[in-house]
């Protein structure tokens, strides 16, 4: 069965979603609120794994590269272009 | 195959680019000496009647670092982050296409051809078919390298410096004139 993804923009008008409800999978208790996306999963899926080989790396571009079979500068502007996405979104 | 033909920077590692760009120089640089081939401009290439062994390497070390160092500038101007290294890489690689041309001057065959048009007055002009399909043939060849080194130029210059915008395209355009007005003068001056 293939992964779910967890949707981060409205289908309908394309804004950020919020949180509105967790339920604990133990004991069926539910939290409802408004809660918003941590900046993080407000990323896409390849977005996230990025960051998570990034982190994964020890912050090495080289072993990154070498992982992903890309060059050392794809990598780096991916980073880079990433960085930027990130910081407007921790803006909105 | 798309990917090593028109954009091997973002797959390759730097050595690797640079180890084949150096080597593919040389070997290049040995092939115009043995077809009479001068590189007299960063897009140029021309005939000679006798080239010295010498004179393909210097035309591409000039060719090289002239492109290389204004490209540099720009990349840098940029993004701060930009590497010597990958600009470098970038016009070793390109300039490939351009090092195919001066193949086309084996045994003399096209000189021969240039001699043969290069005639006072049109009415003495006395070209073979033969000739003139070998002439069509190096004239579409040729922009067809053209392209494909325009192609890896840009490809790898964005790679290096992150480029995105417009305004960073016309300076890239405006560059690489600067830099083939440069490396002509230069050529000249030598």
């Amino acid at each position: 069965m293939p992964a779910r993804k967890l949707p981060v923009n409205c289908p309908s008008c394309m804004n950020s979603l919020n949180v509105s409800e967790l339920a604990c999978p133990e004991c069926g208790t539910h939290v409802s609120g408004s809660y918003p996306l941590p900046v993080l999963l407000r990323l896409n899926e390849d977005e996230q794994n990025f960051i998570l080989q990034f982190f994964l790396s020890s912050g090495s571009l080289k072993q990154m590269a070498s992982q992903m079979g890309i060059s050392y500068p794809t990598v780096r502007n991916k980073l880079d272009d990433l960085i930027e996405k990130v910081r407007k979104l921790q803006s909105e | 195959m798309k990917k090593i033909l028109f954009n091997p920077f973002e797959r390759y590692s730097e050595i690797a680019l640079l180890l084949f760009g150096l080597l593919a120089t040389i070997v290049a640089s040995l092939a115009a000496y043995y077809c009479n081939g001068r590189f007299d401009g960063i897009i140029d290439m021309h005939l000679a009647e006798e080239v010295p062994l010498s004179a393909p390497f210097v035309d591409n070390a000039i060719n090289t670092v002239t492109l290389f160092c204004l490209l540099f500038i720009l990349g840098v101007a940029i993004n701060r982050k930009t590497r010597a290294i990958d600009v470098l890489n970038t016009v070793l690689i390109a300039r490939l296409p351009i090092y195919l041309l001066p193949l086309f001057n084996i045994s003399n065959r096209l000189k021969s051809i240039e001699d043969s048009i290069n005639v006072a007055y049109l009415s003495e002009l006395r070209l073979e078919v033969p000739d003139l399909i070998f002439l069509l043939v190096f004239a579409l060849v040729s922009l067809l390298c053209l392209a494909w080194f325009a192609v890896l130029l840009y490809k790898g210059f964005k790679i290096s410096a992150n480029s995105k915008t417009t305004g960073h395209k016309v300076l890239f355009a405006t560059v690489i004139l600067l830099a083939e007005l440069l490396s002509k003068y230069i050529h000249y001056l030598i």
